[in-house]
């Protein structure tokens, strides 16, 4: 072969990091799997269900073992969707979805525990939609359209809450429940399962 | 000139941009949607179309039309001269790396 020039040399590696991105970018937006987005929908319907029959919207007792298992219930099908379509899940984009999502978290829950010190649990709801719209939204910079529609959605339900605590409770089911089921049957009809 | 002879090799067809991005995402799945695969690459459904259209006249991809919920579906999935014609370009562009670092080594 002859000896390739610079030029072509730093052409095949930007080519190579390309495909490599595209491919990484493909898996992981088909790995994301319709069948959890609707489990967690329901878990966050039910969740928001029971916290409000026990007085608080916001009650950590409901909604800690619900965010777990909505996590581990997501993680699980969508591992069964990559299994399924040949795709690794731990893929560059979705390692990239995670680190976007765990500062959210982290800040969700510092803000949870600073606003229920000073007794503002009214601010909660629309502080964690708000949050999570947020992650949704730059997560979904990697993914389909639909992710960011979903994330400045939860983002606005957030902001009305936040505006109108006494809606909270309602919007926490619209949010983490009614958004991830639509989401979630989109994925199922649409992307793959 | 000798970078010539090396680009001359490369395969058009896969080697613009958009193509190589429509069979670099087909490659990691089975089949994809035309809005996926907009969505994808960040381009414009005219752009798409034109370009995957040169890839299914030269039989590198398949194209499936349907029906869902009333609306039209089009469905693109690599053709295995596709997935070859990839899996070259690829050894390609790796071997012009390898040639380099071959030369960087002797120097």
């Amino acid at each position: 072969m002859t000896l390739p020039t610079h030029d072509e040399r730093e052409h095949a590696k930007e080519t190579l990091d390309y495909i490599r991105r595209t491919m990484e970018s493909a898996s992981s937006f088909t790995a994301v799997a319709g069948s959890g987005m609707v489990g967690v929908g329901l878990i966050g319907l039910v969740a928001a269900g029971v916290a409000s029959r026990l007085g608080n919207p916001v009650d950590l007792r409901v909604w800690v073992p619900a965010a777990v298992v909505a996590m581990v219930l997501a993680g699980a099908a969508n591992a069964r969707k990559a299994s399924r379509m040949g795709v690794p899940l731990w893929s560059g984009a979705f390692r990239k979805t995670v680190w976007v999502m765990a500062p959210v978290l982290v800040s969700g829950a510092i803000l949870t525990f600073a606003l229920g010190r000073q007794g503002a649990d009214a601010l909660i709801p629309g502080m964690w939609l708000a949050l999570y719209g947020a992650g949704v939204t730059a997560g979904g910079t990697l993914s389909i359209r639909a992710v960011r529609a979903m994330g400045l959605a939860l983002t606005v339900l957030g902001a009305v809450a936040l505006l109108q605590p006494e809606w909270g409770a309602p919007l926490l089911a619209a949010g983490f429940g009614v958004m991830h089921i639509i989401f979630g049957l989109l994925l199922l009809t649409r992307h793959g399962g | 000139m000798a970078g010539n002879i090396v680009v001359d090799e490369l395969d058009r067809l896969i080697h613009e941009r958009i193509r190589l991005g429509i069979v670099s995402a087909l490659a990691a799945n089975e089949s994809l949607p035309f809005a996926d695969l907009r969505d994808i690459l960040g381009t414009t459904d005219g752009n798409l179309s034109v370009h995957a259209r040169k890839l299914e006249d030269a039989g590198y991809v398949r194209v499936t039309k349907g029906f869902e919920d009333r609306k039209p579906r089009t469905e693109y999935s690599l053709t295995a001269k596709g997935r070859r014609a990839f899996e070259a370009y690829l050894g390609q562009m790796e071997q012009i790396l390898s040639a380099a670092r071959e030369a960087l080594e002797k120097t």
